[in-house]
């Protein structure tokens, strides 16, 4: 007993340890938000009953069962014992959108329609778009001089731009909601835009797919003294040259479009960056407020404001955003990394929370705090902007922000779902997992080891954090740990429009991408978009189909999937699995789902080329990117997990189970909107 | 402009003294002692006017306004009498004005050297325990010299972060602090053997804020009155301490003057007919 009371006692002093690391910024403007967040107004039926959730994206089963076996996951470890574990069913393909979407609905793509992160309308195969939002351009507005005014009021009734979320199909807080259990998500993927609350008990803070002030999925911009003369932009930031005359250059950030404008110009913000190449240090300044930073250092949030330019009889307008700033090197060779603007959660300039004032509620409390979906910047890992140390410090930094977070969640919970999400353990698990004994592509084995150590020590930080929480509430609360996929090797990639060109179903040879305008779409019978979507060309539906519904699909399908189920890298199979939509999907959202879903074994992936339509020389190729581990494979190749502080009585549990669960827990009956069932006591 | 610049500084000296009067601000919440130091202003506004006003002839002015706005009342029809009536009262409007002069021309020291007391209260908020803040410091002397060396001397209320880093071409040495204890504070510096003070607010609700310790000109020792200016011939001009702004609608960063003003104002209204006074 003392030995356990000695393990809560450390438990809770790590979790209060990484919140008080950076807590200055959290005091700041703590004042009197108690105020604010004692003003919502909600009386729970949940009657006292409680269920929390943690969401880990990406944590492996295999892994976790080695670190339990070897007692490196005690907490977690002891729910087994109990009867609490099980590898969780992922979705079909094992994306985070598409798995999180099942979770959502308690059904499958077919209920909630998004299928891959990429999708496109089969009339513009060539315009593919991210599945769980789409932006829809505006329309209409008044024209006056350079400006063009949306007047969103009667009888003009213009269409300012906007972003819609194309998740369908009913979420399961849905019925909390109307039952009146009140229900709060952190950080819930694949509900950007903030699905509304009809009833007032539901709150959410959207996660991943929520965009950056830039409306990308984060940008960074880096300054550097040796970039090119001219601006890159490069897949997730931006690069820009600096020169320094008398140890001073200008820089300017790059902030949101002014949409008011006829042609949408970028704001900016200016700064001036002082160096002081002695003291290995530097001064920015941005108007009247300054930073310093020393070489190697992370500025905390600085608030940055976009004035957007508006006709002179318009009140000026402005977007709030925020950023973290990290001097990489002073001399010789300048160089800053300025994070994507995150959406300011204390003025947010879109809403990204339910009800808007949520997120604003929570971050006048604990200071501003990362808001865009991915956190962790492996663009800038890599782009190379980023080495894998520096990589890991940025992640740790989103980390101890998320346990300052899960406090905040945990001290303002009352009764009802509690659901907190972790991205660390799926965007770390990218770049340093290598489980198996066959080299890595890019790394020595020791390096591959040091790395994927890194992996299972953060495991290990997420195990105490449980701890933490069931010693909280272990015997008042139904607590729930769950992943949405596992994680496996990414060594080779596939190129499967590659293969569909090699094989004659995608013409002409030399086309370099499906998007390309030399595509031959009367000489092309199916073709790839997005990591594990097939698409056949078919009449009736692809703008210029050519293959017929019928006896032609039915044939072309048994063709392809005999096809690709022979791929063979050495003597290894490349695909283990080819899923027909007909079979595995079913529900009112089918509209934009492939015809055929890969299934990759361990190992492989679709190649980066490949998912956005691009053609390579070679069908299979090593992946020698900084992002050697991936999930989209096949389902059953990377199950989750699912732990629970009681028993679970199927042996084979999936993604789906879960909201059916819930709702259970409650005395809901399991929707007929839902194809999951009740996998609890 | 030397001359100028005394006499700012004696008066700062006496309106310091003053403000001790105002240590209670930080006992009560921000709208309430604000409200409670613009009610009083609007009082002394108007005994100031009082007394230092022409009341007997400010009286009979108001008299002839009312009899011209009577005769356009009456006289409506007759366009000659209503005009000459109509041109009484821009006069006596303007002689109303007149009187006020003096009262305003008295009022103007006092009222400046209250509102930069009371900024040191209202318009910015303390460094709250664990925030990060810049302190610049600014040298003398001309640009192409090297920058002497500057040390911020150990400080239990601050932890420094990073620093100095010096911008030669401003002539200004910075540090990033972590505030750490509350309290106010008096952060030394040592250049050249020499020892510069500068003080600082930690914590948390209302403190008195000095964010700036000035260089010896007469407009920066009007807007940053608490803390001594540095001599002329000091090496040092200015030390600067970036604070947060304060975040409330009634007593923040910039709307207090507002408040503070129109409180002042609706006060001296509602009162001059208890002491009699006429405006
Ligand atoms: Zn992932």
């Amino acid at each position: 007993m003392a030995e356990l009371n000695n393990k809560t006692l450390s438990r809770r002093s790590f979790l209060k340890r990484t919140v008080a690391i950076g807590a200055g910024v959290s005091v700041a403007g703590a004042a009197g938000a108690g105020l604010y967040l004692g003003s919502v107004n909600r009386v729970s039926r949940a009657a006292g009953k409680k269920v929390i959730i943690i969401g880990i994206d990406g944590m492996d089963p295999r892994l976790s069962e080695q670190m339990m076996n070897d007692g490196q996951l005690p907490y977690l470890a002891k729910m087994r014992a109990a009867g609490g574990f099980r590898p969780l069913g992922t979705s079909i393909p094992p994306q985070s959108p598409v798995a999180w979407a099942n979770f959502i609905n308690g059904a499958g793509p077919g209920s909630h329609g998004i299928f891959d992160f990429i999708h496109r309308h089969p009339e513009k195969p060539q315009a593919p778009f991210f599945s769980a939002a789409e932006t829809v351009a505006g329309e209409g507005g008044w024209e006056v001089g350079e400006f063009k005014i949306p007047l969103d009021f009667w009888p003009f009734r213009h269409q300012p731009p906007r972003t819609e979320l194309r998740r369908q199909g009913i979420p399961f807080w849905d019925y909390l909601d109307e039952a009146g259990v009140p229900s709060t998500f952190y950080d819930l993927p694949s509900n950007y835009p903030p699905s509304p609350s009809k009833c007032g008990h539901h709150r959410c803070i959207c996660g991943m797919g929520t965009p950056d002030v830039l409306g990308s999925y984060g940008t960074y911009q880096y300054f550097a003294e040796d970039n090119p003369p001219e601006p890159v932009h490069e897949g997730g930031g931006k690069r820009f040259p600096l020169r320094f005359v008398n140890d001073t250059a200008q820089i300017k950030l790059l902030g949101p479009e002014n949409n008011l404008l006829r042609k949408p110009e970028s704001t900016l913000v200016e700064l001036t960056i002082h160096r002081d190449t002695a003291a290995n240090a530097a001064v920015i300044e941005m108007g009247q407020k300054r930073i310093v930073l020393k070489a190697g250092q992370w500025s905390r949030w600085v608030d940055l404001t976009f004035e957007l330019r508006t006709p002179w009889f318009l009140p000026g307008r402005s977007v709030r955003g925020i950023a973290r700033f990290y001097l990489q090197e002073v001399a010789p060779n300048f160089r800053l990394y300025v994070s994507p603007i995150n959406i300011d959660p204390r003025a947010p300039a879109v809403s990204i929370s339910e009800p808007s004032s949520f997120v604003t509620d929570v971050a006048r409390k604990i200071g501003p705090f990362y808001t865009t979906g991915f956190q962790e910047d492996h663009k800038a890992r890599t782009n190379k902007i980023f080495n894998d140390q520096e990589f890991i410090q940025q992640a740790t930094l989103v980390l101890e922000e998320r346990f300052r977070l899960l406090e905040y969640a945990i001290q303002n919970y009352d009764d009802g779902l509690l659901f907190f999400y972790f991205s660390s353990s799926d965007l770390q698990s990218h770049m340093f997992w290598w489980s198996d004994h066959e080299p890595h592509p890019s790394r020595s084995p020791e390096e591959a080891a040091f790395y994927f150590n890194h992996i299972k020590r953060l495991y290990q930080q997420l195990d105490r954090v449980i701890g933490d929480i069931i010693d909280r509430y272990g015997s008042v609360a139904t607590i729930i740990v769950m992943s949405d996929h596992g994680f496996a090797n990414f060594g080779w990639q596939f190129n499967l429009n590659s293969w569909l060109r090699d094989f004659g179903y995608l013409n002409p040879v030399e086309c370099p991408s499906i998007l390309s305008e030399i595509m031959d779409w009367s000489r092309t019978k199916a073709y790839g978009l997005g990591i594990n979507g097939l698409y056949l060309n078919l009449k009736g539906r692809e703008r210029e189909g050519i293959v017929e519904p019928g006896a032609e699909a039915e044939e072309l399908i048994e063709a392809l999937t005999q096809g690709l189920l022979r791929v063979r890298w050495g003597d290894q199979p490349v695909i283990r699995n080819v899923y027909r939509a007909s079979e595995v999907y079913r529900g009112e959202a089918m509209a934009l789902a492939p015809d055929l879903i890969i299934g990759y074994h361990r190992g492989f992936r679709a190649s980066w080329a490949t998912c956005l339509g691009d053609l390579e020389a070679d069908a299979i190729s090593p992946n020698l990117e900084a992002w050697s581990a991936d999930h989209c494979a096949d389902a059953l190749e990377v199950p989750g997990v699912l732990w629970c502080n009681q028993p679970i009585r199927s042996d084979n549990p999936s993604l789906v189970d879960i909201a059916p669960s819930i709702l259970a827990l409650y005395g809901l009956p399991t929707p007929p909107t839902m194809t999951g069932r009740n996998v609890l006591g | 402009m030397n001359t100028l610049t005394t006499v700012v500084v004696a008066f700062n000296t006496l309106a310091n003294a003053l403000g001790q009067l105002l240590t209670p601000i930080a006992w009560l919440p921000d709208w309430l002692s604000l409200t409670l130091i613009a009610g009083l202003t609007g009082l002394g506004m108007l005994l100031a006017f009082k007394y230092t006003s022409n009341q007997r002839a400010i009286a009979q002015i108001r008299r002839d306004i009312r009899a011209n706005l009577l005769t356009i009342r009456l006289f409506r029809e007759n366009l000659r009498v209503a005009l000459t009536a109509q041109a009484r009262l821009i006069v006596a409007a303007l002689r109303l004005l007149g009187h006020a002069l003096i009262p305003m021309a008295v009022l103007t020291v006092p009222m400046i050297f209250l509102l930069a007391q009371l900024a040191l209260w209202y318009q910015l908020a303390p460094l709250p325990v664990g925030a990060e803040t810049v302190i610049t410091i600014t040298l003398a002397g001309p640009t192409e010299t090297p920058l002497p060396v500057v040390i911020l001397l150990d400080n239990d209320a601050i932890e420094d972060v990073s620093g100095p880093v010096r911008i030669t071409s401003q002539r200004q040495v910075c540090w990033c602090i972590r505030a750490k204890q509350p309290g106010y504070h008096t952060l030394q510096f040592d250049l050249e053997g020499q020892r510069y003070e500068k003080q600082i607010a930690i914590g948390e609700g209302v403190m008195r804020v000095s964010p700036q310790r000035p260089s010896r000109h007469w407009s920066e020792v009007l807007l940053y009155p608490w803390e001594t200016p540095f001599p002329r011939e000091s090496l040092v001009q200015a030390i600067t301490i970036e604070h947060p702004q304060r975040s409330s609608w009634i007593a923040g960063t910039d709307s207090w003057i507002v408040y503070w003003f129109l409180i002042s104002l609706v006060a001296a209204f509602c009162l001059r007919g208890f002491l009699r006074v006429h405006i």
